[in-house]
This record gives C-alpha cells, structure tokens and sequence, in this order.
C-alpha cells in the first residue's frame, strides 16, 4: 500500500534540496534575463536605430558567424572523432590564409584578381585549403597521433604547443607586422535593395560559406567515408572491430577540418583585409566557444553556435546595452557574448544540439 | 674504478663545488666593503673593464615593432657617440622586448631587475608597459627613462608612489591631448567629435585629455567609444557612431585596430566623408603595410619633426641614422630615446666614482637624484625634468599620410605636415 505524503511535507522537502549555488544560479539567469529585457525595450523606445541599421547589424553578424561556423566545424569534428579539443585549429586557418595571401597578393600586382575575380578566387580558396589541410594532416600525424591512446590532459597541452609552434613558425619565416590584404573594387561593391546598402563581399562570404557547409554536411551524412566518421564518432573500438581504418577515418576527419578552415581563413581576409601571425587565435577561442555552445561533436550545433555568436557580437552591444545607456558598449561585445553563452550553457549543459548525440549514444 | 668509490668520489666532488660556492657568495659583501660610495638604495659595483650595464624595454615584436625598434636605434646612435664608453667602460644595452602589453612590460622590468649590474633603464615606449614595469624597476632601485611612452598619468602630480623612479624625454600626452583637442576645434572646424580607445592607458587618457580639451573650447563629445586592441569587426561599433552624426573621429590607437578603422569607416553609410584623426603611436611604416589604400588622406596629430622644431643637432642624427641603419627612421622617437640615453649617462658620469681596485661604484639614489638636475640642448628639443620626471616638451603638428607605398614612410613627408 503506497504511503500518502502530505502536500506540506513534500514541499518543505523539495525547498530543503535547494542549495545556495541553486539560488544563484537562478538570480543570474533572472539578472541577465532582466538586463536583455530591460536593455531592448530602452534600446526601441530610444529609436537610435532605424530597420537600415538593424539589417546593416545582422549582416555584420552573420559574415562573422559564418568564419565562426566554418572554423567551429573543424573543432566539432576532431572533438566529435578523438574527443582531442584541437587548440591548433585557428592557427590551421592562419597558415591557410597567409599562403594564399601571398597568391592573392601576386594577382592584385599583376591585375589578374581585378580582371579575373572568379579564376582568381578559387586559386587562392584551393591554395588556402591545400595549405591548411596540409598542415592540420602533419599535426595529426606527428604530433597528434602519439596522444592517440593517452588519456589526461598531455593531448590538450599538445595542441596548445602546435598552435604556439605554427603561430612562431609563420612570424619567423614571415615577420610580425600586419600585412594589408588585397582590395580589389569588386570587393568594395555594393548592393542595395530598399534603402539598404550591404556590401557584395559580405554576401559572398555568407552565400558561400553555407554552400560549403551544406557540402560538409553532405559528405558527413551520406557518404561511405562520413558513415565511417560517424561511427568512429559513436564508438571507436566497435567501429575498429566493424572493419573500419580509423586512421584513415582520422586523416579525413583532420583533412575535411583543415580545407574548411582554410576557406574560412580566406573569407576572414576578405571582409577584414589583414594577414599576420595572430591572427588565427582569437577567432579559435571564439569558434571553439561556438561548438561548445552549439553541442561539441554536434556539425549542425557548430553551425547554430557560429551563427549565434556572430549575431550576439554584432547586435547585442546595441541591443541589450545601447538602451541601458552604458558608455562605450562595443568594449563589452565579447562580455555579452560569453554570458549568453554561459546562460545558455546553464540552461542546456550539452549545448543547443548536443543533446540529440547524448541519447543517440544511449 | 669501483662503483662505491666511485660515488664517494662524485659526493665530494660535489661538495667541492657547493663550499666553493658558498665561499665565493660570502666574499661578495668584502668586495662591497670597499666601496667609496655609500647609498641608502644600494651600491652596483662595475668591475674593472667589465661593461656598465644599461638596460633597455621596448616593444620589439608584434604589429607595434617600428615603435620599439626606433627607440633601439636611437638608444645605440648615442652609445654610438659616445664612442661606446663610459668612464672607460664599455657600454652594454640590454634589450628586452615589453609586447607594448601590460604583462610584456612585467615580464621584461622583472628580467632587468633581476640583474645586479643593471643601472639605468630605458624605455619602454608604451605607456602600458611602463604603468607594469616601472613598479618593478624603482622596487629594485633601478630608474627608468620612458622614450615614447605618453600617458599623463605617469609624470603626474599626483602619480602613485611606486612610479618616482619613472622619468621620461617624450612629452606628456596632457600636453598632446590638450593641442589635439584646440586644433580640432579651431583648425578642423570640428564642432562634435566622437572618441575612439582600445582601453590602454596611452589611448585611454589621450582620449580623454582631448576631449576634455574640445569641449573646453566649445565643442561636443558625442560619445566617447573604446574597443579592444585586437578587434577585427569594428562595422557594428562605426554603424553606431554614423547614427550620431560627428564631425570627426578621434582615435588615438595602435597599428593593428587602426588599420581596421580606417579601412571600415569609409565602407560605412554615413561616415564615407568623416575624418578620422589619430596621435603618435600611429605614425609608422607598419600603418601602412597593414592598411593599405585607405590610408591616404588619414590625418594625425604629431611632434613637430621639422629641423627647426628639433634640437640643432638632429638633421646630423638623421645622417647618422641612415648611415648605421640603411634607412630613414621608421617611427618618430629615436630622437627621445638618444635624449634618454645621453640623459642616462651624464647621470652615470656625475656620480660614479672610481674605488681603489679600479672597479667603478654607483649609487642607485644619488643616480636617481642626478638625474633631476642634468639639463641638456637633446636631439628633441631642451631635456630638463621638473619634480614628476617629466623631462620634455611638446611641439606639435599635424600630419597627413599621402601614399599608400610603405617604402614612402618618412615624417615630414609621408606623412607630410600639413599643420603649423
């Protein structure tokens, strides 16, 4: 005979379960929510912004998103197959982009990426991606692949190594100044379309780099070497004991990774026009953020995270803080960033998509 | 030889070793004993022969890398002049690279200051570095003189305790802040500006000071705005700041978030026909080569360089320069660091003494002390520090950048004075 608890008993032992971090937990997520709020509506009462400057604000957001999907692909990827955070991965995207620099920079001097856009874009996409891929497959086999079996923190600590080894590589052989990307007009196009000017490399950027990962994400679903990833992915012992080469499902995983950062390192030059040693650094810990936030492991998750982080970055300081009337906003960008993140990291452990691969496991 | 004896024979050796050492450490204090100088901060004693040691931070690496490497240049033209010695000992620069950071600063003083024969420090030519580093240097006992590194808060009034080891021979940017803020308003005819800064002390308190500056005059700071030295993706920032309607944007920034600015703000709706203005930090060859074409037509406010400006010897330095280092200078403080250096050693000459063993003995406060009192025709104008350790003046101009070809970067001609 089941024993009737009385209501008031049950609640008292419910609120007796609830600890102090509990508490402050639920005055954070309360605190930043009552900031958005309060931040938007002040923002749209003030009026500062008319719908130009919002579409203006959102197109910032997603040609960066977009870097940032692209390059949180290769993170998801080599986290989804070896569970290794690969720290290096922004720095493959710098290798691609300066070699292809040096292409691109050929053609701007000799006309041809004035005169030929099209020819001259995919040599410097292909040299990037042939760069990139090339160093990513070298980290995999000579430094990576000692760690494969190592369980702690050794591999993480020898990413970080091959991200300080390729970023001092590349200011040795190259310098450290900062390097002006080529400017050809058609880059500096526009186009408008009710009222609102949006430059045409933005939407080549963004046109492109969801084309290419629609590509990934084919490969990845429906072909015999995606199948084989996915299931290294899912258990790489049975996968082994299935039949499958996973070395060479690695060696994929690291080659998909690398070409995708290496367009993502040319698109990174073409809106923001600068080449250096640096620079794959920031936009890794901000990518790396994005496929945690999207679900680690999770390729559609790593998208969404991009995205998501691009579009915070770019409307949040206007949004959220311009209406607070907070000085200087665009200073704490990354601040609004990265508590979003966290808030919805509280909210969802896993990450937006991560979930789906946790009961898929199950 | 029997692995036991062995052993025996390595532990004694060993021991050897750790008496020697200890009798070597221990016979240091005699050696100072002997000193003909007594000084409450300490005594660095230069053996006979051996070098006088001056140290020297400076941002040598990164986007920043002409700021720094010019000071080096100028630092070695004066050793240079001085025939490399001093009271017959040879001079030693060592360089350190500060990353123009707070934490390169720290890294770099705390290395110098880890020397015992350091006895003067120059630089950096960041304020950042110098706000971390000095700290470290006084708290030795060591001085350091600042060749590019501008922040009014470091020669202030009121500057904390730990920095009255800090001297400078570049101007305070209260001074530049306060000419920049006058011209925009009654030269460019700005009436509302918007400031940019990336947070560093440099930038910060230029910015501020030129603001304060401008509405002193009548004018009106719309918004002042700060970024982070790194930041790539400035539209948002600029999309904002067009919904504002400035007459100019004033950004006193480095090299690599100036190169952003100036490339975004003319691709923005409404900020096509807004002038940016700059500062010091951004007159170097390496603007250009991380900019590009959208550097033509980017003005920026700057000492005046001209041979009539500078101090009488400064069109033969520039000879010198050339010659030693095959090109025109790459940024605009050689001539502070030359002044520091020379500053440097008339101090050094006014208080070492000679002891009996031939070494030479240097008192770390009396140094510190002369260094108040040296005055001096230097390559920038008159060196004499007033009570703060500020030790120069300010004539300033303007400038505009003209070409977009790096090989072109000269003061005075790209960028060309425009101002006065």
């Amino acid at each position: 005979m089941a024993v009737q608890i009385p209501e008031d008993r049950l609640k008292i032992a419910r609120l007796s379960r609830i600890s102090i971090v509990d508490v402050l937990l639920w005055a954070l997520r309360i605190g930043v929510l009552g900031v958005v709020i309060a931040g938007t509506i002040g923002t749209l009462i003030n009026g500062r912004y008319g719908w130009t400057q919002w579409v203006d604000f959102v197109v910032f957001g997603l040609t960066l998103g977009s870097i940032y999907a692209q390059i949180a692909l290769g993170y998801t990827m080599v986290y989804g197959v070896l569970r290794l955070i690969n720290f290096a991965h922004g720095d493959f995207m710098m290798s691609g982009a300066f070699s292809a620099f040096f292409v691109a920079n050929a053609f701007y001097r000799s006309g041809f990426l004035e005169s030929h856009p099209v020819p001259a874009l995919l040599c410097i996409l292909i040299t990037s991606m042939i760069v990139s891929t090339a160093v990513a497959l070298l980290a995999e086999r000579f430094a990576y692949r000692p760690f494969r079996r190592v369980v702690g923190l050794a591999p993480l600590i020898c990413a970080i190594g091959v991200s300080f080894f390729l970023q001092q590589t590349f200011r040795g052989m190259f310098g450290s100044s900062i390097r002006a990307y080529p400017d050809p007009s058609w880059q500096r196009a526009t186009i408008s379309f009710l009222g609102i000017e949006v430059q045409a490399v933005e939407l080549l950027v963004i046109g492109l780099a969801v084309l290419f990962m629609i590509g990934l994400y084919l490969i990845v679903q429906y072909t015999k070497m995606g199948k084989a990833m996915r299931a290294v992915a899912e258990d790489g012992d049975a996968a082994a004991l299935m039949g499958i080469d996973v070395d060479k499902v690695v060696v994929f995983t690291f080659m998909l990774g690398g070409a995708m950062a290496g367009i993502a390192g040319v698109f990174y030059c073409f809106v923001y026009k600068q080449v250096y040693f640096y620079m794959g650094f920031t936009p890794g810990i901000k990518a790396f953020g994005a496929a945690v936030l999207g679900g680690i492991g999770s390729i559609p998750g790593a998208v969404l995270g991009g995205f998501f982080l691009g579009l915070v970055e770019s409307v949040g300081p206007a949004l959220f803080l311009d209406g607070l009337g907070i000085p200087g906003p665009y200073q704490l960008r990354d601040v609004i960033a990265f508590t979003l993140l966290i808030m919805v990291l509280i909210f969802r452990p896993n990450g937006i998509l991560g979930e789906r691969l946790g009961k898929k496991r199950a | 030889m029997r692995p036991k004896k062995l052993r025996s024979w390595g532990y004694s050796t060993a021991a050897g070793i750790v008496a020697g050492v200890f009798c070597m450490t221990l016979a240091q204090p005699f050696a100072h004993a002997a000193s003909p100088v007594e000084d409450p901060m300490g005594v660095i004693r230069i053996p006979k022969g051996a070098p006088v040691q001056i140290g020297a931070y400076w941002v040598i690496s990164g986007p920043d890398t002409a700021l720094g490497e010019d000071s080096v240049r100028g630092a070695k033209i004066a050793i240079a002049d001085l025939g490399d010695k001093v009271l017959g000992h040879p001079v030693k620069l060592n360089v350190e690279d500060d990353q123009c950071t707070p934490e390169g600063g720290q890294t770099a003083a705390t290395k110098l200051a880890a020397n015992p024969n350091t006895v003067i420090v120059l630089g950096p030519a960041c304020s950042s570095a110098a706000t971390a580093g000095a700290p470290i240097l006084w708290n030795a006992g060591i001085s350091s003189i600042g060749t590019a590194s501008t922040a009014p808060s470091l020669t202030a009034a009121d500057r904390k305790p730990e920095l009255a080891g800090f001297l400078r021979t570049i101007y305070s940017d209260a001074q530049s802040g306060a000419n920049d803020g006058k011209w925009l308003y009654k030269e460019a005819g700005a009436k509302t500006i918007v400031t940019i800064n990336d947070g560093s002390p440099y930038s910060s308190e230029l910015a501020r000071v030129t603001g304060e500056s401008f509405i002193k005059e009548g004018g009106k700071v719309l918004s002042a705005e700060a970024i982070q030295p790194t930041d790539v993706d400035l539209k948002p920032l600029l999309t904002h700041i067009a919904t504002l309607k400035p007459d100019k944007i004033y950004a006193p920034l480095f090299v690599a978030a100036t190169a952003q600015l100036l490339r975004q703000v003319k691709e923005t709706p409404g900020l096509e026909n807004v002038e940016v203005i700059g500062e010091g930090a951004q007159a170097a060859g390496a603007l250009i080569e991380a900019t590009g074409q959208a550097i033509v037509g980017f003005k920026l406010a700057y000492p005046d360089v001209s041979p009539d400006a500078m101090g009488k010897g400064y069109p033969g330095f520039l000879e010198k320069y050339k010659k030693m280092f095959g090109e025109a200078p790459i940024s605009g403080y050689h001539a502070n660091a030359y002044d520091a250096a020379v500053l440097a050693v008339k101090a050094i000459e006014q208080v070492a003494k000679q002891g009996d063993d031939g070494a030479l003995y240097i008192g770390k406060k009396a140094l510190h002390d002369a260094l108040f009192t040296i005055s001096f025709e230097g390559m920038g104008g008159t060196v004499k520090c007033n009570q703060y350790g500020q030790c120069a003046q300010l004539k300033s101009a303007i400038y505009q950048y003209v070409s977009a070809d790096p090989a072109t970067f000269s003061i005075g001609t790209n960028p060309k004075k425009i101002w006065p």
